[in-house]
């Protein structure tokens, strides 16, 4: 006797159609096994699918049991399978209506006590079904809404036995509505609470805008990190595509608290300078997005930038410059997308008291360098806007109230939107500053272009349709500083 | 790399360096380039390797004001204070003089690598008591320091510290007659300890480009580059020479009024003219009183 179901399994981001075959026949020695390349935590399944079964008050069939996971060359990993491989026993010993079976795609794990429980990865699983014409998807009741978003019919379950009703056509189960949109920015830290930084706020609002990279360098304490946090307070609202996008590879990441809908807002990351090579770029035996791609569509803050490793920082590089991590793996290459705003901060100096008028700088001249060597001058190219944030001389004077994120965020919509539609021409006297600005400073080709880019936001979120000198001037500002790149 | 060598003695040795106690028996010299630079009235402008950003800035200031006027700058090319006074006088078009103290083939600090390529390039010299594969060791700075002062008219000590090699270079030029001028630093910062104590022995304070070029004997010019004219410049400068001279990007915004935008935009026009330096977010007039 044969059973079959469909289920799914995620190369990267890439859904792959898996065909579970039951095979059940008689023999002197009952038995479980499961074929067809599946990892550990898939063999473990067994345990799993016959507990389950016994606990949803099934039979479960005391003969020789063979599963197959087709194609067999793919690797199949982790616990998605475990409701489709219990299905498939139940259809091949006619416990379930095999046809009705074959018209779902089925994704969840299971307990021993038979209850369905949500996996990573979701969203990405039920886009596949979607794509392969199959328009139920039976899986976890915390994940439904997740699955709905893909525009099939979620059919979320708890236990083993309420999938089995449904498909028995015992009980009805409503497909559940696609998930509610969580909108985080009440809690963001707002941009409101910056004193000062008249510099800095400017910077950053020029990141927004034309999602360049920002390097805030100075003393301690003179509020970069505080800064970089408010990014996100006054980055738009991600695109219908773009939250899909971002709740596809939060889901895969495990990231997304259960229940929860689609990521409207965009992301924002902070990993620590501790972080591994792998934990910032991804990968792994099993591919898995890095903070890089969980940054993607929103903001990645590398506090501390020197003392991230320089292998950390190197492998940076390629997500930087393609907006996407490739890990070559056995079974093919996962792409993970990575187009994100990095914002990094940095001391001028180890002892931290250069560009501190109240500190006298300890560090000798080879020290210095020796830090700021630890930032490539590669790396140091990818940034756009360089602001340096010495301490003030005088106490900041509580001028007047500072913007609040809303207001600013308002300006970064429109300034980005206009970017999209038409990128703002540069008129001749700005090309003839830039070229004379390219002359005269020691600016890169490179270098240039980044001007060129920064003098295009100025422009849009000036609302000028063209790149005038001034926007000219003002981007070769924020150009990276000589006394980053030698000592 | 080519390497020429000048003989004590031969012609185009320099008179002012023959009239030191001990003069070196030879000067090997840097490409293929006519050694009549050595000849020239020059300023040896020198500091801490660790110096702040005032000692950055002022360094460039001296020495491109003087380089403008027609003097040659002359320094050990060393990080800090000598490298700011050699890129100084190279941003002014003019030419300066690098004294090695190691062999003339040698890079060092190997950071200055390309600087040491680009005054050759402007027709500047790079020169060395030392053959071609001469180590650089600790001993040998005070001796690179002798030719240093011992080839200018006049010896600037920028910023040092109490113990520094910039007074070992001080005291050359004093024993060989030369005028040594200090710049005065906050009396505060260590960093300015042995310069002040050069002042109150009796150096000759360096409070301009000025007072640089009349102990040189030399007219000031005007600062080179058209300074920018317009509302948002003008008010920058004028906030600059309300204050300190100095002062952050935020301190200029509240005190001109300009919005952040249009205060960067200034300033980058004042950058490109040469008017401010801008150095770990402290802006700079570099305008010669």
């Amino acid at each position: 006797m044969l059973g079959r179901a469909v289920t799914f399994a995620l190369v990267g981001l890439e859904p792959r159609r898996v065909e579970v075959e039951a095979h059940l026949r008689s023999g002197q020695q009952p038995s479980f096994s499961i074929v067809g390349l599946a990892d550990r935590a898939c063999q473990e399944a067994k345990h799993r699918v016959r507990s389950g079964v016994h606990s949803a008050l099934l039979k479960w069939p005391e003969r020789v049991i063979t599963v197959n996971l087709a194609p067999a060359a793919l690797r199949k990993e982790g616990t998605g399978f475990d409701l489709a491989i219990a299905l498939t026993l139940l259809a091949a010993s006619e416990q379930v209506p095999a046809v009705r079976l074959a018209q779902h795609a089925c994704i969840g794990q299971l307990g021993l006590d038979g209850r369905v429980r949500p996996v990573a990865g979701m969203l990405a699983a039920a886009e596949g079904a979607a794509r392969a014409g199959i328009e139920r998807v039976l899986c976890p009741a915390e994940s439904a809404g997740e699955a709905a978003l893909a525009g099939v019919e979620a059919i979320g379950v708890r236990h083993l036995a309420e999938a089995v009703g449904y498909l028995l056509g015992h009980d009805a189960i409503e497909p559940a509505a696609a998930g509610e949109s969580r909108r985080a920015g009440a809690q963001l830290p707002d941009l409101g609470d910056v004193r000062g930084q008249e510099r800095g706020r400017r910077a950053l609002e020029l990141a927004a805008a034309g999602a360049h990279n920002l390097l805030l360098a100075g003393p301690p304490g003179t509020g970069k990190t505080m800064l970089a946090r408010r990014l996100p307070s006054i980055l738009p609202a991600l695109s219908p595509e773009g939250a899909l996008e971002v709740t596809r590879i939060h889901s895969i990441a495990g990231t997304l608290p259960p229940g929860s809908g689609l990521v409207a807002e965009p992301p924002f990351r902070a990993p620590h300078h501790g972080a591994s090579a792998a934990a910032v770029v991804g990968g792994g035996v099993v591919p898995r997005p890095g903070e890089v791609s969980l940054a993607h569509r929103g903001v990645l803050l590398l506090d501390e930038l020197p003392e991230f490793p320089r292998s950390v920082l190197e492998a940076l590089r390629q997500p930087l410059e393609d907006g996407v991590v490739s890990v070559a793996r056995v079974g093919g290459r996962a792409l993970f997308p990575a187009r994100f705003r990095l914002v990094a901060t940095m001391n001028l100096c180890p002892c931290g008291g250069r560009g501190d008028s109240r500190i006298e700088c300890t560090c000798t001249p080879a020290r210095v360098s020796a830090y700021r060597d630890r930032v490539s001058r590669a790396l140091l190219d990818r940034f756009d806007l360089v602001v340096a944030m010495p301490r003030p001389r005088a106490e900041e004077l509580a001028s007047s109230s500072a913007e609040q994120s809303a207001t600013v965020r308002e300006r970064v919509r429109e300034a980005a939107s206009r970017l999209d539609h038409e990128t703002p021409r540069r008129r001749p006297s700005a090309s003839e500053l830039l070229d004379r600005a390219v002359d005269r400073l020691p600016l890169s080709g490179r270098g240039r272009a980044r001007v060129a880019r920064v003098a295009r936001t100025i422009a849009a979120l000036a609302g000028s349709a063209e790149v005038l000198p001034e926007h000219v001037a003002e981007a070769l500002s924020y150009r990276s500083p000589a006394e980053l790149s030698r000592s | 790399m080519t390497i020429g060598r000048i003989r004590r003695g031969e012609r185009g040795y320099p008179a002012l360096l023959g009239q030191i106690p001990d003069p070196p028996a030879s000067l090997w010299i840097r490409g293929d380039v006519d050694p009549a630079l050595l000849g020239e009235t020059s300023v040896a402008i020198v500091g801490a390797r660790a110096c702040s950003g005032y000692g950055r800035s002022v360094a460039r200031l001296l020495a491109s004001g003087a380089a403008a006027a027609g003097a040659v700058v002359v320094s050990g090319l060393a990080r800090g204070i000598d490298g700011e006074a050699h890129r100084g006088a190279l941003a002014a078009r003019g030419a300066t003089i690098a004294v090695l103290g190691c062999g003339i083939d040698r890079d060092y600090p190997a950071a200055h690598a390309e600087l040491a390529r680009a005054i050759v390039a402007a027709g500047g010299l790079v020169v060395s008591e030392y053959e071609p594969g001469v180590e650089p060791a600790p001993w040998r700075f005070p001796a690179r320091n002798r030719i240093i002062a011992g080839l200018a008219a006049a010896t600037v000590v920028v910023e040092a510290r109490e113990r520094s090699g910039a007074l070992i270079s001080a005291d050359f030029a004093l024993e060989d007659g030369r005028d040594v001028l200090a710049v005065p630093g906050e009396i505060t910062s260590t960093l300015s300890a042995g310069a002040n104590a050069l002042l109150r022995q009796g150096a000759t304070p360096a409070t301009c480009v000025g007072d640089v070029l009349e102990a040189l004997g030399l007219d000031p010019r005007a600062p080179g580059g058209d300074v920018p004219d317009d509302p948002g410049s003008a008010a920058v400068l004028a906030a600059l020479a309300a204050g300190a001279g100095a002062g952050t990007a935020d301190e200029l915004a509240r005190a001109t009024g300009l919005a952040a935008g249009d205060l960067a935009a200034a300033l980058a026009l004042l950058e490109l003219a040469g008017a401010v330096a801008v150095e770990e977010g402290v802006v700079r007039s570099t305008i010669a009183r």
